[in-house]
């Protein structure tokens, strides 16, 4: 892959692979301040893409608009060949869009389990013109969610856990649950806000070796992350942001080359 | 049993049967859905007024004493079923101006003054439900069908009371032990994660205020068709801190906890002792009394047992046979325990330390 | 003409309810501002004020000293109200609505005790001081100018107080941000208590300045008027006393106005139907931010 500045069209270096997500022009402002001023990049179906830089860069703003919490003042979103403009969460997640939040957002009175069943999308056990004539009606489905869900429990290690509260959980825990959440509703794509952030280096290094089974699998991820080793060893492609524009991107090795880049590290 | 007995008895028990409604809509909206319904009271209302002036007849009848709108005598149990959809109905506006992602007490304060404004608006414009001084006379539904004494009446009356809160219980139980009550719940705890997983969370919340709030206008008709008579005066504001405190002491979320909770909230501490002979103090002081123990209720228990009597139930789910084997045995499934990448799991996470 | 002979004294007596409200209003959004805790009891500590006062001027002070004495008696009660029961709750980990709960069932209890030990029956308070003034062609009592004076020299204190003096930019500094203030070396808790103080005593005056005006009152005129204390406050942003003291001048104005074309006892639906707006329109109010009232994470 080659460095670009991202204002030239994206280099189509791996034949007619058509981007799973792309950005373009992203402008994002918060009263008088410009948290956002022009991103744009690609992201490819089956990699994972990390969106590194300085802090005040605008990535969380930026992830925040892609999975629709936040409306951009100008710019698109594309996904899977859809504009996203004006679509709201639930309608990006319908897609196959999830996001995860920096901040642990677990259903804290659930149980893991349930936190897990929650998190399937088009459940029609949650439609009351369904479910106000019995359980028969969407037993069958609800079954089938509970073989996924106890499936992603034991592959991330937490069956034991299943019965606990989510709000009683460890941090390293709760970010588990959320990214065993994320894979209930199958995504094409997830939104990883830092998920290694305040976790312990055992489970940080547990959930690098989940997200590259999650990218071997065909889940195309998106991550912002500040730990450059832990970028370097799990991305295809790692976008730079700085002072609310997308500077760069390429692999680690070909950044570090890149005088901007390592300017914006020094000042920002 | 004396007579007298007995009808202290059928009165308690059909308010317990209303207030079991009460409870139940309130903690689909609260303790299941985080809506501050702050307004419900206003909702019993509209069931009672509507369930009045489907049954009182023409306003002049009577000499005419009372104005009030429609009035007309739809047979039993047509007003019930009217009333809880007129409730409904009214939800829809109400929910689109308070159900508004707000603060959770910016929101309880706009539901608040919507009550109170509520109230005085009926209490001012005369024609519409006979002001403050309210309706009265309201007939008894079959009452002349059946030709049965007043006190059989009212052991029936408790029955039928009985059967509307079997009815209902049915499509609570069936809402709140669905995936749907799940996401109510999702939306509880954590609106924006759940957005962000696919929940339509303002058609969940709105979902919840309806159905709750025809619960409640059910529940406001089912009383009125007994006591015969409501005026503003019944529904101020804070008689959903009454309710509201009941499910506080109950078990907020707990179906079977707030029954305990309108058990001993509406009914023991406020009902019974109504019946406080009124030699011992007059009755102004019994009544304020009776708020300064509601009060010192809710605020006893949240401060000392906010989840209540009877917390949430924690929901558990049956595990097939080959996984608790499994899970017994500690192995796991035979398909790739180690993923794509041969990567261990991390046996350590059971027993992890908060990092 | 006859239009004008009908509004123009209607705008005075707006202008009087606008000074009893911007007392509450002011002193409602103070609490909150400072806080985070929308006082459900604020109107019931009003009605307790103003029974202070009465029972002052019963036992022979004159209008002076009932007045002061509402002042100091609301100051005293909503400081103590914090300290006691508001604050403990929070620390208690007692989340938004369950604040709700708290400040309303203390209103309830006050609300009733003031009902259980004085009856339920109208009392009377004749303030006297009606020697009438006319100006551009409203009519006012000299007790009536007295309330727009109290009402805007307290207004222009606070103001300055606010803007000019360090305690005022402490509590401006604890309303944005306490974790930030105490880090900066506040004592938000002295901050706290100052402010409740202050607002208390704006509470105690809304009180008897409101009785003082209409004259008539029992246990629940305080958390009758609350409402429009409340709307006022949301139009204003909650937390922006300057904002409330504008969003009472519209409101008290349009109440009054508005009255001489509707039932008067329908003033307090002009207050709803501002609220509404507001709410559908712009929820943080002419002055608030957003962050105030979204959603907020936790």
């Amino acid at each position: 892959m080659t460095v670009s500045t991202l204002h030239d069209a994206p280099a189509a270096t791996t034949g007619a692979v058509v981007p799973l997500l792309s950005v373009r022009n992203l402008r994002r402002e918060f009263g008088g301040v410009v948290a956002v001023d022009d991103a744009s990049f690609d992201v490819l179906p089956g990699t994972i893409t990390s969106l590194i830089g300085p802090n005040g860069a605008g990535k969380s703003t930026a992830v925040g608009i892609i999975g629709g919490g936040i409306r951009p003042t100008k710019g698109t979103v594309q996904f899977a060949g859809e504009d996203l403009t004006g679509l709201p969460p639930y309608a990006r997640a319908e897609r196959g869009l999830i996001r995860t939040f920096q901040l642990s957002s677990q259903f804290s009175k659930l149980t893991v389990l349930e936190n897990l069943l929650a998190a399937a999308p088009h459940q029609r056990g949650e439609q009351f013109r369904v479910l106000v004539f019995g359980k028969r009606l969407w037993r069958e489905e609800q079954d089938r969610l509970l073989e996924r869900a106890y499936e992603l429990l034991v592959r991330f290690s937490m069956f034991e856990m299943r019965d606990e509260y989510a709000g009683n959980l460890s941090g390293g825990q709760k970010r588990l649950v959320e990214i065993m959440r994320a894979l209930m509703a199958n995504p094409k794509m997830v939104l990883l806000d830092e998920p290694m952030a305040g976790v312990n280096p055992t489970l940080a290094r547990a959930i690098e070796g989940y997200l590259l089974d999650l990218a071997a699998e065909g889940v195309t991820l998106l991550l912002v992350e500040h730990e450059l080793d832990v970028v370097e060893r799990l991305s295809d492609n790692v976008v730079v942001m700085a002072q609310g524009r997308t500077i760069a991107t390429g692999s680690m090795a070909e950044l570090r080359e890149n005088e901007e880049v390592v300017r914006a590290y020094l000042e920002g | 049993m004396s007579h007298a007995f007995q009808f202290y008895a059928t009165t308690l028990l059909v308010y317990l049967g209303v207030d079991v409604l009460s409870v139940w809509s309130l903690n689909l909206q609260y303790g299941m859905t985080g809506i501050y319904n702050f307004a419900w009271i206003l909702f019993q209302s509209i069931g009672a007024y509507t369930a009045a002036v489907l049954t009182l007849g023409p306003s002049t009848a009577n000499t005419g004493f009372q104005h009030f709108i429609l009035g007309t005598s739809i047979p039993f149990p047509l007003p019930l079923l009217i009333a809880g959809a007129v409730a409904g109905v009214f939800s829809i506006p109400i929910g689109f101006v308070a159900l508004r992602r707000l603060r959770a007490d910016y929101e309880a304060t706009v539901m608040l003054v919507i009550s109170v404004v509520a109230t005085l608006i009926v209490s001012n414009v005369q024609g519409m439900f006979n002001g403050t001084a309210g309706l009265s006379l309201i007939p008894e539904p079959l009452y002349t069908f059946l030709h049965v004494s007043t006190l059989s009446y009212s052991w029936l009356y408790v029955l039928f009371t009985a059967v509307v809160c079997g009815i209902v219980y049915i499509f609570v139980h069936r809402v709140t032990s669905s995936p749907l009550g799940r996401a109510m719940r999702a939306v509880r705890d954590n609106e924006a994660a759940a957005e962000s997983l696919g929940k339509h969370v303002t058609s969940v919340r709105m979902f919840a205020f309806i159905f709750g709030n025809v619960i409640a206008g059910m529940s406001g008709a089912l009383l009125v068709q007994f006591i015969g008579a409501w005026s503003p005066g019944a529904w101020f504001f804070v008689e959903t801190l009454i309710i509201l405190t009941a499910i506080i002491v109950g078990g907020t979320g707990n179906n079977g906890g707030v029954i305990l909770g309108a058990l001993l909230v509406p009914i023991v501490f406020n009902e019974a002792t109504r019946y406080i002979p009124t030699s011992f103090a007059p009755a102004a002081i019994v009544d304020s009394v009776q708020w300064c123990v509601i009060g010192g209720l809710a605020l006893a228990f949240l401060w000392f047992r906010p989840q209540g009597i009877l917390p949430e139930r924690r929901r558990r789910f049956p595990v097939p046979p080959e996984y608790a084997a499994m899970a017994a045995a500690g192995r796991y499934p035979p398909h790739d325990e180690r993923g794509a990448t041969g990567t261990p799991p991390v046996a350590v996470l059971a027993s992890e330390t908060e990092s | 003409m006859l239009l004008a002979n009908v509004v123009v004294p209607s705008i005075g007596f707006g202008i009087v309810t606008a000074s009893i409200l911007a007392l509450a209003a002011v002193g409602f959004t103070l609490q909150f501002g400072v806080t985070n805790i929308l006082n459900l009891a604020f109107g019931d500590v009003m009605t307790a004020s103003a029974f202070v006062g009465y029972y002052v001027n019963q036992a022979g002070g004159d209008i002076a000293e009932s007045i002061l004495a509402a002042a100091v008696f609301g100051a005293v009660a909503s400081w103590a109200l914090n300290r006691c029961v508001f604050t403990p709750f929070v620390r208690r980990g007692t989340k938004l609505f369950g604040m709700v709960i708290v400040t309303l069932s203390v209103g309830t209890i006050v609300q009733n005790v003031l009902l259980g030990a004085f009856g339920a029956d109208f009392f009377t308070f004749q303030g006297g001081l009606s020697t009438q003034y006319h100006v551009a062609g409203m009519t006012f009592s000299t007790l009536q100018l007295v309330i727009i004076a109290i009402g805007v020299v307290a207004m222009a204190l606070l103001q300055l107080l606010l803007s000019r003096t360090k305690l005022g930019k402490a509590m401006r500094a604890t309303s944005a941000n306490p974790a930030l203030a105490r880090v900066s070396g506040i004592s938000t808790d002295r901050v706290v208590d100052v402010a409740w103080l202050l607002s208390g005593a704006m509470c105690g005056l809304a009180g008897i300045v409101l009785v003082l005006n209409t004259t008539t009152f029992e246990s629940t005129t305080g958390s009758s008027f609350l409402v429009v204390v409340i709307a006022a406050a949301m139009l204003g942003g909650v937390g922006r006393p300057a904002g409330a003291m504008v969003a009472s001048v519209v409101i008290g104005v349009a109440m009054e106005v508005a009255a001489t074309f509707i039932t008067p006892t329908f003033k307090e639906v002009i207050a709803f139907g501002v609220l509404i707006l507001v709410l559908l329109l712009r929820p943080q109010g002419l002055f608030g931010q957003a962050s105030s009232v979204r959603e907020v994470a936790a």
